[in-house]
């Protein structure tokens, strides 16, 4: 190796042998050609340090988001102020127009620095005052900053969160001394309120939304014998008066539910907190409505470990608020699980029998190699045709034929016929079942032929053989494939834009009313509210940090399932390598 | 075979006769094993079959859905009927449904009928002192004006009232007409599907006359303009005396009494030549144009605007002047408009802004398209409500059904009636029939289904001339606010920004992932290696919205605020390798072999960091230098000349023509001196010449620049135009961030299966690592590595969400690097949750979807093929 004789080279070198003579053998500089080697390496190196800086980058932002941050108290100068939490700050070029508007200070410091000017972003907070959550201030306006302990940032389930002052406190109808208020007293006159939401919450949704279910499927079922034998039947006329009275029944029962909330509401209006802007503005603010609220710059290390923990504790438990740029993200987490399972059960048969017939069944031959080239385009179609095709196929097609069959009662309303978490699986196992196959075949080659010849020799039949020996011992290989396909489903987006996948789901695919699982049902998903918060809501500055989580959150499940894929395969590899005989 | 059990007993006592006869068993298979063995035996093989179903499925159904738009449709009936009256037609209107005809003589006798069926419904006979000598309305035809022989003109509504009844809101002592419809007092009654009842019932009023000219009135046109509350009604009327005119009517409401008053003011337009006989006028409805056709295939346009002081803009010929123009009509939405001549030639104008084309107003009809040739004088065009569909009626009588914009005749259709009498004929509101009425009392009526009329192979992969567009183009553009908007389905911009973020994502991603993976595979360490190539493997199955959204909201902004420093990094990550390259051959050659390993992949790491943040320190001060102080202004073409951008990019095209000479001229001799020499200084004569190289590479790069620019060469406008933030160069730099692991990983397989006896000989015959790898590996493993492009290609051609959110979302023609671009797949993803199912855009988008099958399809099979002589080549080695 040219190397070596490079290395001998110089210890003959360093023992003074005569100089020329040897060198010739030696290779030359073109040869080893570093230049070469550096670009190759460079390429390989830019690939991990994007790799590196992406991961790092999302990592940061997301598990940095629900960290407390100070809120600052910035004194203009022109005299204004602005009170907000500083999110990020960048270089602009100030441009002709706006230096026209410049005092001869300000001036002179952007000339300092080349024309260019650094400015930070506050998040201001209170849009109900403000019109506007974020406000830029660049560094030559700012006469003095400031961090007082008296400010509060308060989350609120409405109008995003507020940054202020809490002047007054109304407990009970009656006006309490705010001194006596600190950060411990406020906070358990918040959680109690906040109790009194959350039990508003479960009536709304629990006990009238069960009555809003039962009454839409007797209003169904009358239906479906009106359709059956026709308006003027005796058979209707019955299941009316009975249906009549059902629903008078759950009328009474809702009414109840409805007093119930209003009587809550009422004793809410009582209890309320009088907020201050850093301007001076002032605005009344229901305590219940509150749903989180601290001093952001008089907290302790273990408070900010407190808020964070919560925050990331309602962002994995709860609702989304706010369209979706605040609050949690359960029912995402919950929509993407529940269809990539569904997309497991019906993609674990498909790719393993396929794979079977590949390996044990099938003569090689033109129809194998014509399976492959399927299995091979199968895996290379662009998922977005996948989405065309579920929409038009399993939606249109298969499922305004279901619902004409099934559910025609519904009908011109949609059961099937649209898009719904049973499309999105059976499109994504479509997309997925490549992955399966492959891994699956993998596998079933990788099971010695002795083992399978063993078995046979003992009188075993042939799926005997498949089912007690090799399919056991490719189980591992299968699982890898089997959540390698999960990971690859889990992040898919755009088929699903196409087939159920909405912005805001009303009720859960899976719910305690018969029949438990609704598979028509449309859902929220991980990947597609990253699109959404990003892309749709109204202010994309704001919803940012949920973004970042979310893709955390997502990105986390992923890396998780693909780590599992390879740890199982390592091991597989590993006990083949000692099993094999 | 498994079942290998099923012994045959006689067999057995044959063979082994003198065997030990005792233990003799009935040895046979349970039934329900082998019941099993042949399940799972069907199951299984028709389940593995059903890949090749799914895949067939797909493209089946696929082209199934998009198959209709080239559907040429059809004539569902043609029905004829004879009416009670004899009167010659002067107007002619249906209602939305196809329901009742209202048909107007020219005396005043109004009659309505039943279309399906010719049953008479209602009649009236209108106060009208001397016959209509011309007639014009509005394009949904209700509102009509006449002119009358006594210079006097009228205008009128003739229209329906159509409310939808439930079985109990009807009236009793129907007179069925046919299976759906019945009739009673003037009102039919038809059945819908949901079981209620349309009643369409016809309606008409005739206001009073108004004095216009002392000569009876020859041609006119009528617009409706203005609001609900002050509608504006102009005409234009041309008199037997050959005075053209425009009056305008505006009509105040009486909000007390309802009591209409109408002012009238009337501007007479320039005369024409003497002896000009004019067959037709039109009029455009915010009345600030005039066009007038001739018998001499004349049209004279009249640039009303303002309104006391008409202009003749333009004349222009439509036809030789042996060919009188016999009809003419604006298309919907007025932009066009179509002429119909004696010839039997039916010929479509736009009015186009043309400054120097040498008109008053700056404007010119241009002829757009000449639909092919009914070869008959054309005597009537009526034209559709919603489309830009039309029918021309020959003399001869023959109808043809047209679509404009695709130029395209849909039907042709022959009058049952005697050609000769005169008729007035209409298109149907819903563009699903043509009705023709002639003055013997006949009716011609047919129906026919055309879903998709406005699609041909042209208007999807072709261009067109849409209205308002100077010259025929490619165009998406599915949707717009207004009504009269026309959709344009081109499939080609779509494509062409496919295939311009694949390129763009695999200029990035090629190189990295092909030079990434062979150094994995040939010069890495082993540790190194064992977490690199997993962790590339993960980032396959990274979910791109998260890239997308990287890509629009993270790295748009930064590329945008900085783009001077990424254009810089370009230039100063590669020199910084060189850099390091040549540095490292200085080292001492045991001290460079001890850290040959992981320290010299760390210190390359380093250099790129290190001359990444060179590019980001420096990005001003390079933006003052070069693009004078503002990177989007210089790039627009709003400051300076392309030298500086043309220098950047003939920098390293000049460096290598200048190291490509040394090598040719001094190479041997160079390469013999140096190894006559120690190893670090060889390196420090290569460091020097590497130095030297640079500034000639600036040198030359400078002078050709230079060159360039005087000749008159700008690269703006070209690869390099208007920046807008999201843009190519960030959807290439992600798309191509999300292939390379895909690149990458296939690549590295093809290099790693190279079988290793190979690379042993090289290294054994004196061949070094760099040697054995560029001549021995990569020539073998060349196909292996050209599919993982192609399967790299195919991944980006589909790649969805990375383009929807960082592209822009622009379906534009140009190259231009830093301007959007919109795929196929994007466009689907945007579009398809909006369209309706079965409508043109749905089917359109289908064929979207099928077109990138298609070429995915092609590319992954290209890339299997390679592949499989790929591994047929590494075995037979």
């Amino acid at each position: 190796m040219a190397t070596t004789a490079d290395s001998g080279n110089i210890k003959t070198q360093d023992a003074a042998v005569p100089r020329y003579g040897v060198r010739k053998y030696s290779a030359d500089l073109s040869a080893v050609g570093e230049p070469w080697l550096w670009g190759l390496g460079g390429a390989l190196a830019l690939g991990i340090i994007l790799v590196a800086g992406f991961l790092t980058m999302i990592f940061w932002n997301g598990a940095s988001t629900f960290w407390p941050k100070p809120i600052e108290v910035v004194t203009l100068a022109d005299g204004s102020v602005v009170a907000g939490e500083p999110r990020r700050s960048g270089i602009y070029r100030v441009g002709d127009a706006l230096r026209e508007t410049l005092s001869s200070e300000a001036l002179a410091m952007v000339d300092a620095n080349e024309g260019l000017a650094t400015r930070v972003l506050y998040r201001s907070a209170n849009f109900d005052l403000y019109g506007d959550d974020f406000r830029w201030v660049s560094e030559y306006q700012v006469q003095d900053v400031e961090r007082p302990t008296d400010f509060y940032l308060l989350e609120r389930q409405e109008w995003g969160p507020f940054v202020g002052r809490i002047v007054g406190v109304t407990l009970d109808g009656r006006t309490r001394d705010v001194a006596t208020f600190g950060f411990g007293e406020l906070k358990k006159i918040q959680g109690d309120a906040r109790a009194r939401f959350r039990e508003i919450r479960r009536i709304e949704q629990k006990d009238i939304g069960a009555v809003n279910y039962y009454m839409e499927r007797e209003r169904l079922a009358l239906r479906k014998v009106q359709l059956r034998h026709g308006p003027d039947s005796g058979q209707y006329r019955a299941k009316e008066a009975e249906v009549s009275a059902r629903i008078d029944e759950m009328q009474t029962e809702f009414a109840a539910y409805q007093a119930q909330i209003v009587e809550i509401r009422a004793r809410d209006r009582l209890d309320t907190v009088l907020l201050e802007e850093v301007g001076g503005r002032q605005k009344e603010q229901l305590l219940s409505e509150i749903v989180r609220l601290y001093p952001a710059n008089d907290l302790g290390f273990l408070q900010k470990v407190g808020v964070y923990l919560s925050r990331w504790a309602e962002f994995l438990t709860s609702e989304p608020r706010e369209a979706n740029t605040e609050g949690g993200v359960l029912p995402a987490i919950f929509g993407t699980v529940a269809m990539t399972l569904i997309m497991v059960v019906i993609v674990a048969p498909f790719g393993v029998i396929t794979a079977l017939y590949l390996r044990e069944y099938a003569k090689q031959g033109r129809i194998v190699s014509i399976v492959r080239v399927s299995v091979n385009n199968l895996a290379g179609v662009p998922s977005i045709v996948f989405g065309v095709f579920g929409l038009g196929f399993f939606a249109y097609t298969m499922g305004v034929r279901v619902d004409q069959l099934f559910y025609a009662e519904r009908l011109p309303n949609p059961t099937f016929g649209t898009g719904g978490i049973l499309w999105a699986s059976l499109t994504l196992a479509l997309l997925t079942v490549p992955v399966v196959i492959v891994a699956a075949e993998e596998a079933l080659s990788a099971v010695p032929r002795s083992m399978r010849e063993g078995s046979l020799a003992c009188g075993a039949s042939k799926w005997q053989t498949i089912r007690r020996v090799v399919l056991p011992r490719a189980m591992p290989g299968i699982m890898t494939g089997l959540i390698l396909a999960m990971a690859r489903g889990a992040g898919e987006v755009a088929p699903l834009m196409l087939v159920g996948v909405v912005k805001l789901a009303p009720m859960l695919p899976v719910d305690t009313f018969y029949p438990f699982v609704h598979l028509e049902r449309s859902f929220m998903h991980l990947g597609f509210h990253i699109f959404d918060v990003g892309f749709q809501s109204r202010n994309s500055e704001a919803g940012k940090p949920m973004v970042y989580v979310t893709t955390m959150l997502l990105l986390f499940l992923i890396v998780a399932m693909n780590s599992s894929a390879i740890y199982i395969r390592n091991r597989l590899k590993r006990k083949f390598a000692v099993g094999q005989f | 075979m498994a079942t290998t059990t099923t012994n045959n007993p006689a067999g057995a006592q044959g063979s082994d006769a003198h065997a030990f006869i005792v233990h003799r068993r009935e040895k046979s298979t349970r039934k329900s094993v082998l019941l099993g063995d042949k399940v799972a035996n069907w199951v299984i093989t028709v389940g593995g079959l059903l890949v090749i179903v799914a895949v067939i499925t797909i493209m089946l159904f696929l082209v199934s859905v998009a198959l209709p738009l080239a559907d040429g449709g059809e004539v569902r009936e043609h029905r004829v009927h004879k009416l009670a009256t004899r009167k010659p037609v002067a107007w002619l209107n249906a209602d939305e449904y196809t329901t009742v005809t209202i048909r107007v003589a020219a005396d005043g006798a109004v009659s309505a009928f039943h279309i399906p069926t010719g049953t008479f419904i209602s009649s009236d006979q209108l106060d009208v002192a001397v016959a209509a000598t011309a007639v014009a309305g509005v394009v949904n035809l209700d509102q009509v004006a006449f002119g009358f022989a006594d210079g006097t003109i009228r205008f009128g509504n003739f229209g329906f009232d159509i409310r939808v009844l439930t079985t109990a809101m009807l009236p009793s002592g129907r007179d069925p007409l046919n299976e759906r419809d019945s009739m009673a007092l003037g009102t039919v009654f038809r059945e819908m599907p949901t079981g209620d009842f349309r009643a369409v019932t016809p309606r008409w009023t005739l206001d009073a006359p108004q004095q216009i000219s002392e000569h009876p009135i020859v041609a006119m046109d009528y617009r409706v303009g203005g609001t609900v509350e002050r509608p504006t009604r102009s005409f234009a009327t041309v008199d037997a005396a050959g005075v053209a005119r425009v009056s305008r009517a505006v009509i105040q409401r009486n909000l007390m009494t309802g009591a209409e008053t109408v002012r009238l003011t009337s501007s007479t337009l320039p005369t024409l030549p003497e002896g000009t006989v004019v067959t037709r006028v039109l009029m455009s409805s915010t009345a600030d144009r005039v066009i007038v056709a001739t018998d001499h295939g004349t049209l004279y346009r009249y640039d009303v605007r303002d309104f006391d002081n008409p202009v003749l803009a333009e004349t222009t010929r439509a036809f030789d002047s042996d060919i009188a123009i016999t009809s003419m009509d604006f298309l919907n939405a007025e932009h066009a408009m179509v002429v119909g001549g004696s010839n039997g030639a039916v010929d479509v104008f736009f009015r186009l802004e043309q400054p120097e084309a040498g008109t008053t107003d700056g404007y010119q009809l241009v002829r757009a398209r000449s639909h092919e040739n009914q070869g008959s004088p054309i005597v009537g065009i009526a034209i559709a409500q919603r489309k830009k569909a039309l029918a021309t009626l020959g003399e001869d009588g023959s109808v043809w059904v047209r679509y404009s914009t695709a130029d395209r005749t849909l039907f042709r259709f022959q009058r049952d009636s005697d050609p000769a009498t005169e008729a007035a004929m209409i298109l149907m509101p819903r563009m699903d029939g043509v009705l023709l009425v002639d003055r013997e009392g006949n009716v011609d009526a047919w129906e026919y289904y055309m879903p998709h009329p406005e699609t041909t192979l042209q208007s999807i992969f072709g261009k067109l001339w849409y209205e308002g567009y100077p010259e025929p183009t490619y165009t998406w553009q599915s949707s717009s606010g207004t009504d009269v908007f026309e959709p344009k389905y081109s499939l080609i911009p779509l494509i062409f920004g496919t295939i311009k973020a694949t390129v763009y994502a695999l200029l990035f991603a090629v190189p990295i992932a092909l030079l990434g993976a062979i150094y994995t595979s040939e010069f890495l360490h082993r540790r190194v290696r064992a977490s690199v190539k997993p962790v590339m493997e993960m980032m396959e199955s990274l979910p791109t919205v998260v890239l997308g959204f990287v890509a629009a909201l993270v790295l748009a902004p930064i590329v945008e605020e900085w783009i001077a420093a990424v254009i810089l990094s370009f230039v100063s990550i590669p020199m910084g390798l060189m850099l390091g390259a040549y540095a490292w051959q200085m080292l001492p050659a045991p001290l460079a072999l001890r850290l040959g390993g992981i320290p010299k992949f760390l210190t390359m790491m380093a250099a790129i960091l290190i001359f990444g943040f060179v590019a980001y320190r420096l990005g001003p001060g390079f933006e003052r230098a070069l693009f004078y102080g503002d990177f989007k202004a210089w790039v627009n073409g709003d400051v300076g000349t392309g030298m500086p951008f043309l220098f950047l990019v003939g920098f390293p095209l000049s460096f290598m023509g200048v190291a490509w000479g040394f090598g040719r001229l001094f190479g041997h001799q160079w390469r013999m001196k140096l190894r006559h020499v120690p190893r670090d200084t060889a390196g420090r004569w290569d460091f020097g010449r590497w130095a030297i190289f640079l500034v000639m590479a600036g040198m030359l790069s400078w002078a050709i620049a230079g060159l360039l620019t005087l000749a008159g060469y700008d690269p703006r406008g070209g690869f390099i135009d208007t920046y807008s933030q999201r843009n190519a160069l960030v959807v290439g730099f992600v798309m191509g961030f999300a292939v390379i692991p895909n690149i990458y990983t296939l690549a590295e397989d093809a290099l790693n299966s190279v079988p290793s006896h190979l690379r042993a000989a090289s290294l054994a015959a004196g061949a070094t690592p760099w040697q054995t790898a560029m001549w021995v590996i990569l020539p073998v493993a060349a196909s292996g590595v050209f599919s993982a492009v192609m399967i790299g290609m195919g991944r980006a051609v589909g790649e969805t969400m990375i383009v929807v959110m960082a592209a822009g979302n622009t379906p534009v023609l140009d190259w231009n690097v830093f301007s959007g671009l919109r795929t196929l797949s994007a466009n689907i993803a945007v579009e398809l949750p909006e369209a309706v199912k079965d409508g043109t855009l749905y089917r359109t988008l289908f064929l979207a979807a099928l077109t990138l099958f298609i070429m995915t399809f092609v590319i992954n099979t290209l890339a299997e093929l390679v592949r499989q002589r790929f591994r047929k080549r590494a075995f037979q080695l």
